[in-house]
């Protein structure tokens, strides 16, 4: 069976103890806190955020969107703090990049409405590009950084969090990471309020615009109010300390967790004093008040030696001289999460324990799974015509959802990337650097996100490349919301959508009316699946000069798969009398319904869509839908 | 038969659930979580699972009453479920000599075989069966296998072989509640039209795990 988070983060009783999602938790903490406002662009681990108010911002009364990106929903969202109204944003720790801009003089401005914007960071890079720790946030952008180390304070930093954006006149950021978002632990639910935020936009200039001579003030403004926020924070309850001893240990984010349950099982509050830090900047009184009962410091936090510098600089203001023990004496490293095991070794030789044994369990070689595109998944077929018709030299510059899933054999359309929207700039830069032959692949919602941008400069510089727009008609990566081209959703924008819904039914602007509007001429509109149509469009694309769009229509193979409750087309079989095991329905598409067993090569009929790929690059018409049953 | 291990953690237990994507890993977890919240328990569990396509390994961790990590340590998991033979030698870094294990051995074939196969012109075979348990027995005595896929088409539906395996492990009776108690409490949840269905497996999988001690 299968489960799905209901209305228990909505209906739920005070005093309701329950093990929850660390991102339910925090749209608990919201609700909590009266939030009234929210919009999010999806990306992992954050994404439950939004697609679980997206489930009950009608019933919550709170006004929600799936934001065309980030720096769009964190400027929506600001407004409607100016506004009064508490205001919440969701993106993963990249979608905080796109947004910086904003981000960077709403500090200046200040907030109305409590102003939360949750970033949720992935340590190890475990599914983004990079890792990147966002409490620097705090220093150079003078924005409070709220880090939860469990559900628990994923909730109350949330609800904490809208109250204190609105008396220190700043907006915050709640920095989740993976291990918090997508963990989930013991929280007690808190009383829905009766009363929200009064929605009034009073008119108010040199309040609200930031030109020059306003900004200096602001910015005078704004060391008060950091001020403000470090009083507050020493009050917030998000720094607690434990144990009596002299060895002291500074920890923060999961890693506090980490820490605290080694302490626990090694008894060893005697020997330690262990602060936890909650929130950042962290308050001068915090760490007087910690070192004067410890000798030495060990730092315990994933990513950069945040804390670490922060202790050591407060230590040197004092003319403190004591031991601090972390990343720069190479205790721990600055790359990825840290295991408990990590944590375990460090504590104890911190305090001259034995290291726990551990045997070192022999696990024969297992073959990986790594993610491939589903079987039936359209961007296959568009890869496997697109290879076909631009071959090996063209350089190919791919972008960011599950398309990326062309990179590498068998469809190897995957040269360049590096984040939202570059694949059109990439084509730009490399074809007019090189004079080579560029095409950029980019999905629906990414090219709304940051693409257009992209294409609007590519026509201005009439740079010859090829564009190919990959329309699924969903933001399929990160959980299947819906993209500018979804179909109409009646209200709920979590219902899934239409199979074979036609482009020209779709609710956004189509593609291909926004393309010919910025200027492209050679604009062609293809089915993937009609191989004969889709070659010929990238073929007049491949030959004419400038830039050429084609986008390539056709529905999400999983969101069909789960609309129609079963299968659209017939699962298709390799007849066995035919197939000579040429490999190369295998060797071309990489679609994880096909295996080999026993020599043969056969197709799993519970993974086959039908789409009938295969059948097409079969050279012995091998490949026919399974039989019905007593034919 | 073996006699049942200590726990690792005095009162509490650690479980870990895993397989692949699609195979009802992280709902089996929730519903244990759930459920031992239910019966009174602290419960802290994590995921582990890669992009959003279907196929990839995941794991998922239920600790009770064991402290606030939300990851399992290394040697330290009391009860294993394995959905699937290669994940659940994949777990094999979280077993101890102490670790019941259950293993289902229906394989899910991973589509990079295939690949490898055509590429190299030598069939990439998955990992023989018999070497995967011999890996955990090499571990712990405490391992149980079964065709666990082929119970949940019987039961009607491959869909439930979480229920299966869930079952398992609280027909045992190593757990301090009753198989009973978590039916209870799951089926005031299901759809009405999945109930018959979800019954027969947790029904048939907790009748095996009677079985098998």
């Amino acid at each position: 069976m299968s489960a799905s988070p209901g209305h228990e983060i909505l209906t739920g009783d005070p005093g309701t103890r329950a093990c929850l999602l660390g991102n339910l938790a925090i749209v608990r903490g919201g609700l909590e806190a009266g939030v009234q406002f929210f919009s999010c662009y999806p990306g992992t681990p954050s994404s439950e955020i939004g697609d679980t108010f997206a489930r009950i911002a009608k019933d919550a009364g709170v006004l929600f969107e799936y934001s065309i990106n980030e720096k769009i929903a964190v400027e929506a969202a600001f407004a409607a703090s100016l506004a009064g109204a508490r205001a919440m944003c969701g993106m993963k720790h990249l979608g905080l990049n796109y947004a910086g801009d904003p981000i960077s003089t709403m500090p200046y401005v200040g907030v109305n409405g409590g102003m939360v914007i949750v970033s949720a960071g992935d340590p190890s890079a475990i599914t983004s590009p990079n890792e990147q720790d966002q409490r620097h946030f705090s220093r150079f952008l003078y924005l409070p950084v709220f880090d939860p180390a469990t559900p628990e304070d994923a909730l109350s930093m949330t609800r904490y969090a809208f109250g204190f954006s609105e008396r220190t006149n700043l907006p915050v950021i709640l920095r989740p990471t993976t291990r918090v978002c997508h963990s989930s632990g013991m929280v007690e639910f808190g009383p829905l309020p009766t009363e929200r935020n009064q929605i009034r936009f009073e008119k108010d200039p040199p309040r609200y615009v930031p030109i020059p001579s306003n900004a200096q003030r602001m910015r005078l403004e704004l060391t008060e109010r950091f001020k403000r926020a470090e009083a507050e924070l020493e009050q917030s309850g998000f720094f607690p300390r434990t144990g009596r001893g002299r060895s002291g240990i500074l920890a923060g984010g999961v890693a506090y967790a980490h820490a605290r349950q080694v302490v626990e099982e090694l008894d060893l509050y005697e020997r330690v004093t262990l602060q936890k830090i909650g929130a950042y900047p962290i308050p001068d009184k915090v760490l007087a008040e910690f070192l004067a009962g410890v000798d030495s410091v060990l730092v315990i936090e994933e990513l950069t030696p945040f804390v670490e510098e922060c202790v050591s600089l407060y230590a040197f203001r004092q003319h403190r001289q004591l031991p601090v023990f972390g990343k720069h004496s190479r205790h721990f490293p600055q790359e990825f999460e840290y295991s408990i095991e990590l944590v375990d070794d460090a504590i104890r030789a911190y305090v001259r324990q034995e290291r726990r044994p551990r045997a070192a369990a022999t696990v024969p070689e297992l073959p990986s799974r790594p993610p491939v595109l589903c079987a039936g998944c359209p961007h296959r077929a568009s890869y496997y015509a697109i290879r076909k018709v631009f071959g090996a030299d063209t350089i190919y510059c791919n972008d960011i959802g599950c398309y990326t899933l062309g990179y590498g054999e068998p469809l190897d359309a995957c040269d360049v990337l590096l984040c939202m929207g570059s694949s059109i700039s990439q084509a730009s830069g490399l074809s007019r650097v090189t004079g080579r032959r560029t095409v950029a692949c980019i999905g629906d919602s990414t090219f709304f996100h940051s693409g257009l941008p992209a294409l609007t400069n590519a026509v201005q510089a009439d740079d010859d490349v090829t564009v190919i727009i990959l329309d699924n008609y969903v933001t399929a990566m990160t959980g299947f919301q819906p993209s500018p081209t979804s179909p109409p959703h009646n209200g709920d924008p979590r219902a899934p959508t239409e199979p074979k819904a036609p482009p020209e039914d779709t609710r956004g602007p189509a593609i291909e009316k926004a393309v010919r509007g910025l200027g492209v001429k050679r604009v062609f509109s293809v089915d993937p699946f009609n191989e004969e149509k889709t070659l010929a469009a990238l073929k007049a694309a491949k030959d004419g000069s400038g830039v050429n769009v084609v986008v390539s229509h056709a529905p999400c193979a999983e969101v069909t798969r789960r609309r129609s409750k079963g299968k659209l087309n017939k699962p298709l079989a390799i007849d066995q009398q035919r197939c000579n095991q040429c490999g190369l329905c295998i060797r071309l598409l990489g679609c994880p319904a096909v295996y080999v067993a026993d020599g043969e090569h056969v197709i799993d009929e519970s993974l086959c869509n039908g789409c009938g790929l295969c059948a097409r690059v079969c050279q012995r018409d091998a490949i026919q839908p399974v039989a019905a049953e007593g034919v | 038969m073996n006699a049942t291990p200590d726990r690792d953690n005095g009162t509490g237990w650690r479980m870990l659930v895993a397989g692949t994507g699609g195979q009802g890993v992280l709902t089996a977890a929730r519903l244990l979580c759930d459920w031992l919240v239910d019966r009174g328990h602290s419960v802290v569990s994590g995921q582990l699972h890669g992009m959003a396509q279907r196929g990839g390994s995941v794991q998922s961790s239920v600790l009770v009453d064991c402290g606030i990590s939300p990851v399992m340590p290394r040697g330290r998991a009391d009860y294993v479920l394995g959905f699937e033979p290669v994940e659940a030698a994949r777990a094999l870094p979280f077993m101890s000599s102490r670790t019941v294990v259950y293993v289902n051995t229906a394989p899910v074939i991973p589509y990079v075989l295939a690949q490898r196969s055509v590429r190299d012109g030598t069939e990439a075979k998955y990992p023989d069966p018999k070497e995967l348990a011999d890996a955990i027995r090499a571990v712990t005595p405490h391992l149980f296998t079964f065709d666990a896929t082929e119970r949940a088409v019987e039961a009607g539906s491959a869909a439930t072989l979480n229920m299966i395996m869930v079952g398992c492990l609280l027909g045992s009776g190593l757990l301090p509640h009753t198989a009973d108690s978590f039916w209870t409490l799951v089926s005031n949840k299901m759809r009405q039209d999945l109930m018959d269905v979800n019954q027969r497996a947790f029904s048939s999988g907790v009748e095996l795990g009677r079985r098998l001690q």
